[in-house]
C-alpha cells in the first residue's frame, strides 16, 4: 500500500513534469500575447509525430526531440504570423479559430501517420527500470521526464525571473503598452515568446510521446490537462504553471488509482474549490 | 412581424411540413438533425449571444440527458412519460452545478467550461459499468405515450419539428421578457447593470441553468432519433460545433443556429460523401468563420439587404 502510494506520487510527478512544458508555453503566451491557443494541444501531437519519425529515420532520441520542437516552432510561427494575429484581443475568435487549428492539424495527422497508438522509440539508456529501495521495478524513462521537466522549469525560472530579457517579459506581462513606448520592440518579442511555447509544445509531445503514445484524440486530452493546470495556477503565472501542474499530475495519479473510473472526475474538485474561493487561480490576475 | 416576414415564416413552415412526402427518407433524417442541433446551438446561444458568456460544456447537459434517457428506458423499461422528463431534470440538475462556472468571467469562463465538459466525457467512457463505455447505450425505442407511440422516422420528424417550434416561440417569449432585456443589459454593461442594482451572477446563473435546460431537451430529441447514446455524445467537438452553428447562423437570433446547424451538417454531409479529411475541413470552416464572417449568415443577410435597400432607395 505503502510503496504504491510512493509509485503513484513519482507517477503524478512525472506527468506534472510533461503538462508544466505544455502549460507554461501556454500561460506564457497568454500572460504577454493575450492568446489563447486551443491549438497547444494539437502541436504537442504533431511535435510529437514529427518526432517520431525522426526518431525512426535517425534512430536519435536527442534529434527527435529537438526536430519536433523545432517543426513546431515554424508551425506555430506561420498559425501565429497569418491567423492568430489577425483576431486581435477578441479571445472568443481565438477559441473558435484555434480550435479550428487543431481540427486540421488532428485531421492531416491522422491521414499521415494513422489511427493507432504510436510509441515515440526512447533510447536503450533510457528505457528499462530503476530499482528502488523495497525491490521496486520502475521505469526509467519516468525519472528521465522528471529531470527534464524540472530542468526546463528551472531554466524557464531563471530566464524569467534573473535575464533582461526575462525582465522585459515581465514587464511585458504587466503592461505591453508602456514597454511599447520606452522602444523595446515588443513585436519581436512575441514572436520569441510564442516561438518558445511553440517548441516546448512540440518537444512535450516526443518526451510525452515515449510513454503516454501518440495517436488521435491525444491532443484534446493533453490540452484539457494544461487548461486545468493553468486555470488552478493562473493565467500568464510561470509559478502558477508549476504548482498547478503538480497538483493536476499528482490529483491525476491518485485518482486513476483510487477511483479509477472517476479519475477525470478528480480534476473537477480543484477547479470547483478555485471558483468559490479564488476564481483567478493561484497566482492568476484579472484579465 | 411584418407581412415579408410572416410570408417567409408561412413558406418555411409549408416546406418542413411538405419535406418527409417530397424528399424522401434521407432528407428527412438529415433534417430531424438540424432540428435537433439547431437547439442545442439556440441553447448555446442563449448564453452566447444574449449573456455574452462563452459555454463549451454544452454536449455535457446533451449528453447527461441523453444517458438518462436511453438508461431508463433500456435498462429499466420505464415509459419515456418518465424518462422524458427525468432526462431534463438530469441535465438541468448538472448544470445547477456547472452553473458555478458564472463565477468567472472571459478566457476563465472558456477554459473552465472546457474542462467541466471533458470531465462528463471522461466518466461517460470510463465508467462503463452504468455507461456502457465506448459502446454506450444502445436499442433506445421510440418515444411512447401510452397508446400513442410514435412508430416511423417520419413520425418522428413531425414531433421534433412541433417542439422546435414551441421551443422557437418560448424562447422569444423569454428573451423579450424583463429577463431576456436584463441579460443583453448584462452583455452590453455588467458594471452598469450592477450599478442599476441588479444581482448580474444570479442573473447570469438562471441563465446558465435554463440553457442548460434547453440543451437537456435536445438530448432527449437526440437520444429517441439516434437510437443509442455514446461518449461521442459528450465530446467536445460537439460543444465546439454547437457554438459554430450559432456563430455561422449569427448569434443572438432564433433563426441563426438552426440556418447554422443546417450549413454545418449540410456541408459535413456533403463533404464527407467525397472527401477523407472531413474533420479538416470542419475545421476550416471554423477559421473561415472567423476570419470572413463573424457576424454569420444573418449579419451577411443584413448586410445585403442595407446595402440592396440603399440601392433602391437611390434609384426610386
Amino acid at each position: 500500500m505503502l510503496t504504491s502510494a510512493v509509485l503513484q506520487a513519482i507517477n503524478g510527478i512525472s506527468l506534472a513534469a510533461l503538462l508544466f512544458l505544455l502549460a507554461s508555453g501556454f500561460t506564457l503566451s497568454f500572460g504577454l500575447m493575450r492568446v489563447v491557443n486551443m491549438a497547444h494541444g494539437a502541436y504537442y501531437l504533431l511535435g510529437g509525430y514529427i518526432g517520431l519519425t525522426i526518431a525512426e529515420k535517425t534512430g536519435s532520441f536527442a534529434l527527435a526531440l529537438v526536430g519536433g520542437g523545432a517543426a513546431i516552432i515554424v508551425v506555430g510561427y506561420l498559425i501565429d504570423r497569418f491567423l492568430i494575429r489577425r483576431t486581435g484581443e477578441n479571445h472568443l475568435a481565438q477559441v473558435l479559430l484555434t480550435v479550428g487549428v487543431a481540427f486540421v492539424i488532428g485531421d492531416v495527422a491522422l491521414a499521415i501517420w494513422g489511427g493507432d497508438n504510436l510509441m515515440v522509440p526512447a533510447p536503450k539508456f533510457l528505457k528499462g527500470a530503476v530499482i528502488l529501495p523495497g525491490d521496486v521495478y520502475y521505469p526509467r524513462y519516468r525519472f528521465v521526464l522528471i529531470f527534464l521537466g524540472v530542468a526546463v522549469g528551472v531554466a524557464l525560472w531563471l530566464l524569467y525571473k534573473k535575464t533582461q530579457l526575462g525582465a522585459v517579459v515581465r514587464a511585458g506581462v504587466d503592461d505591453r503598452e508602456q514597454v511599447n513606448a520606452t522602444g523595446i520592440n515588443v513585436d519581436r518579442l512575441f514572436v520569441m515568446v510564442s516561438g518558445l511555447a511553440s517548441f516546448l509544445a512540440g518537444m512535450a509531445g516526443v518526451a510525452g510521446g515515449a510513454f503516454l503514445t501518440l495517436y488521435p484524440g491525444a491532443e484534446w486530452e493533453i490540452l484539457v490537462y494544461a487548461l486545468v493546470v493553468v486555470i488552478v495556477g493562473g493565467l500568464g503565472s510561470l509559478e502558477g504553471a508549476m504548482i498547478g501542474a503538480l497538483i493536476v499530475g499528482l490529483l491525476d495519479a491518485y485518482g486513476r488509482w483510487l477511483l479509477p473510473e472517476f479519475s477525470y472526475f478528480v480534476l473537477f474538485g480543484p477547479i470547483a474549490l478555485l471558483m468559490l474561493f479564488r476564481p483567478r487561480g493561484l497566482f492568476g490576475r484579472e484579465y | 412581424m411584418d407581412r415579408g416576414r410572416a410570408v417567409l415564416a408561412a413558406v418555411a413552415l409549408a416546406a418542413a411540413l411538405a419535406l418527409p412526402s417530397a424528399a424522401g427518407p434521407f432528407w428527412t433524417g438529415l433534417v430531424t438533425q438540424m432540428y435537433i442541433f439547431g437547439l442545442l446551438a439556440l441553447s448555446v446561444d442563449l448564453l452566447l449571444g444574449h449573456a455574452g458568456l462563452f459555454s463549451l460544456t454544452h454536449a455535457s447537459f446533451f449528453a447527461v440527458s441523453a444517458y438518462t434517457v436511453a438508461i431508463l428506458q433500456v435498462r429499466y423499461a420505464v415509459p419515456t412519460a418518465l424518462a422524458a422528463p427525468a432526462g431534463i431534470l438530469a441535465g438541468t440538475l448538472l448544470a445547477l452545478l456547472f452553473g458555478l462556472a458564472v463565477r468567472t468571467r472571459g478566457v476563465y469562463f472558456i477554459l473552465i467550461t472546457i474542462a467541466f465538459g471533458y470531465v462528463v466525457w471522461g466518466v461517460a467512457h470510463r465508467w462503463s459499468s452504468f455507461t456502457g463505455g465506448d459502446n454506450g447505450v444502445t436499442n433506445v425505442p421510440f418515444p411512447a405515450l401510452g397508446a400513442a407511440a410514435i412508430t416511423s422516422h417520419t413520425q418522428y420528424y413531425y414531433l421534433v419539428l412541433a417542439a422546435v417550434i414551441v421551443c422557437g416561440l418560448g424562447y422569444r417569449v423569454f428573451m423579450r421578457s424583463p429577463f431576456g432585456l436584463g441579460l443583453r443589459g448584462i452583455k452590453a454593461s455588467e458594471s452598469r447593470m450592477q450599478s442599476l442594482g441588479f444581482r448580474t451572477s444570479a442573473h447570469l446563473y438562471a441563465a446558465f441553468v435554463l440553457s442548460g435546460a434547453l440543451a437537456s431537451f435536445a438530448g432527449v430529441l437526440y437520444v429517441y432519433y439516434n437510437k443509442f447514446v455514446n461518449p461521442v455524445a459528450a465530446s467536445f467537438p460537439v460543444s465546439v460545433e454547437a457554438a459554430l452553428m450559432a456563430i455561422v447562423g449569427g448569434t443572438g437570433t432564433i433563426i441563426g443556429p438552426f440556418l447554422g446547424a443546417a450549413v454545418v451538417l449540410g456541408l459535413r454531409n456533403w463533404v464527407s460523401s467525397f472527401f477523407e479529411l472531413h474533420a479538416a475541413v470542419m475545421g476550416a470552416v471554423f477559421i473561415a468563420t472567423v476570419l470572413w464572417a463573424p457576424q454569420g449568415l444573418v449579419g451577411i443577410a443584413g448586410r445585403l439587404r442595407a446595402r440592396f435597400g440603399k440601392a433602391k432607395e437611390r434609384t426610386p
